[in-house]
């Protein structure tokens, strides 16, 4: 497999422990997974797909060869939760939008979790 | 004794009383001012004699009240020259640049002191808040194994504050940016408060997050996280008891790919049992044999040891040190630093 040696990184053979499971990705596969995602989506954003599962046909039309590269470095369950969870940001970010126009100002950062008594804040 | 002095002597004196009346009898004041101004009051370099005070005038209803404030007010009077200075000062009235300045220095200084304890007491509040009654609603007993393989119980949190964060290793995105963080976080506590803090990543995926696994994932984020696994009912409950949403299927065949749904907040925990008599180090950890709970004590991080703090993801990392810092720095009790 020539190719393995050009990508060291690449997903499809993951190393087993002496204990028996598969060693996690480590930093740099996860990098190059997140790197052919945003690729892959990049792809998706210029043909305005948002939801590769969905418009799968159209997806694999416009951006089959990143799809393919995003499927080699990532494992089947990230590929499908990044899909998902793009469509699930695009809505999150619309209601937000919406809500801010509507008026609604944001929580300021690190604001603690409501503990009981104190609804007054 | 002469009868000039006498005179001098009631004078001075009785301007004396005037002075720490009300304004009304001022005129009667300057009335008295006008006879003996151009001399210097003669008595006011030196105490008046003993002798003086038996001589004449003759006792007055507010004598005895003359007589303290003589002695009494001694070495004011010596202040003023004469009495003019002395009626100058009341002129002027209470206020000096001196007690302007006082004024607004104790005034800033108790604006940032009532700020400083608000916001004690806030961190108390959640702290209180977050522990239940009798039990702690947050936490508990465990019996797991750590990136060794080595058992590690809840026990083994003691005499320290413990970040508790769980998570599994094949986490697509939201785990590794957390542990990044916790990283950060870790390094800027230590910093700050010493080694009082030990961070804790129990997985949430007993079946893929072997010991051998955990110990390659998390090496790459610190050192000093300690990564707990167990079997699948062990995680379970240790799930259940921090209140982490658990949907790790128990079933799973090695080498399949899913992803595990779970709760992501840094948990605060406060285990940190102080014996019967407080301020005394416990010499290991864990203690061999049961230990006293000091009960109502004024540590407000519970003595029992359990939940103080949840923080979530929209805490940054320097946000999130200075809460847990400002936790550690309301402790009162003994802290394990080694």
């Amino acid at each position: 497999m020539g190719w393995f040696s050009s990508e060291p990184q690449a997903p499809a053979a993951p190393q087993a422990s002496s204990d028996g499971a598969f060693i996690a990705p480590d930093r740099t596969s996860r990098a190059a997974c997140w790197e052919s995602r945003d690729a892959f989506f990049q792809c998706l954003d210029r043909n305005n797909i948002l939801d590769a599962v969905k418009d799968k046909q159209l997806a694999d039309q416009h951006c089959g060869k990143e799809d393919v590269e995003f499927g080699k470095n990532c494992a089947s369950s990230w590929v499908q939760y990044f899909k998902k969870r793009r469509v699930v940001e695009y809505k999150k970010d619309q209601t937000l939008k919406q809500l801010q126009a509507e008026g609604a100002k944001p929580l300021p950062e690190g604001v603690a979790l409501p503990g009981p008594g104190s609804g007054a804040r | 004794m002469s009868r000039t002095a006498s005179v001098r002597w009631a004078t001075a004196s009785v301007v004396r009383t005037l002075r720490n009346e009300l304004p009304t009898t001022r005129i009667a004041s300057r009335a008295f001012q006008s006879k003996s101004a151009p001399s210097p009051c003669p008595h006011s370099a030196s105490p008046q004699p003993l002798s003086q005070r038996t001589l004449p005038p003759a006792p007055r209803p507010q004598h005895l009240h003359l007589r303290d404030r003589h002695f009494s007010s001694t070495a004011r009077s010596q202040k003023y020259k004469t009495v003019e200075q002395a009626e100058s000062r009341y002129r002027s009235g209470p206020f000096s640049w001196a007690a302007g300045v006082l004024f607004l220095l104790s005034g800033a200084g108790l604006i940032v002191y009532f700020r400083y304890e608000k916001a004690r007491m806030e961190r108390k509040r959640i702290a209180e808040a977050t522990k239940g009654i009798g039990k702690p609603k947050v936490g508990g007993s465990f019996k797991l194994v750590d990136q060794d393989g080595r058992p590690f119980a809840d026990e083994r949190l003691r005499g320290k504050y413990a970040l508790v964060y769980f998570g599994f290793t094949h986490c697509p995105d939201i785990c590794p940016e957390e542990l990044d963080k916790m990283a950060i976080m870790i390094d800027k506590v230590k910093e700050t408060s010493g080694n009082v803090m030990r961070p804790i990543f129990i997985t949430c995926d007993p079946a893929r997050d072997t010991p051998e696994v955990l110990k390659r994932y998390l090496r790459e984020f610190h050192p000093d996280i300690i990564g707990l696994t167990g079997t699948w009912e062990d995680i379970k409950s240790v799930c259940k008891a921090y209140r982490v949403y658990f949907s790790t299927p128990a079933d799973v065949k090695p080498g399949q790919d899913y992803l595990v749904d779970h709760s992501i907040y840094f948990y605060l925990m406060g285990k940190l049992r102080t014996s019967g008599t407080p301020g005394v180090n416990h010499p290991s950890w864990p203690p061999p044999g049961p230990i006293v709970e000091s009960k109502g004590s004024r540590l407000h991080a519970d003595p029992e040891g359990d939940f103080v703090e949840a923080i979530g993801r929209n805490f940054s990392p320097d946000q999130a040190a200075r809460v847990i810092n400002n936790h550690i720095k309301d402790w009162r009790g003994t802290l394990d630093k080694n």
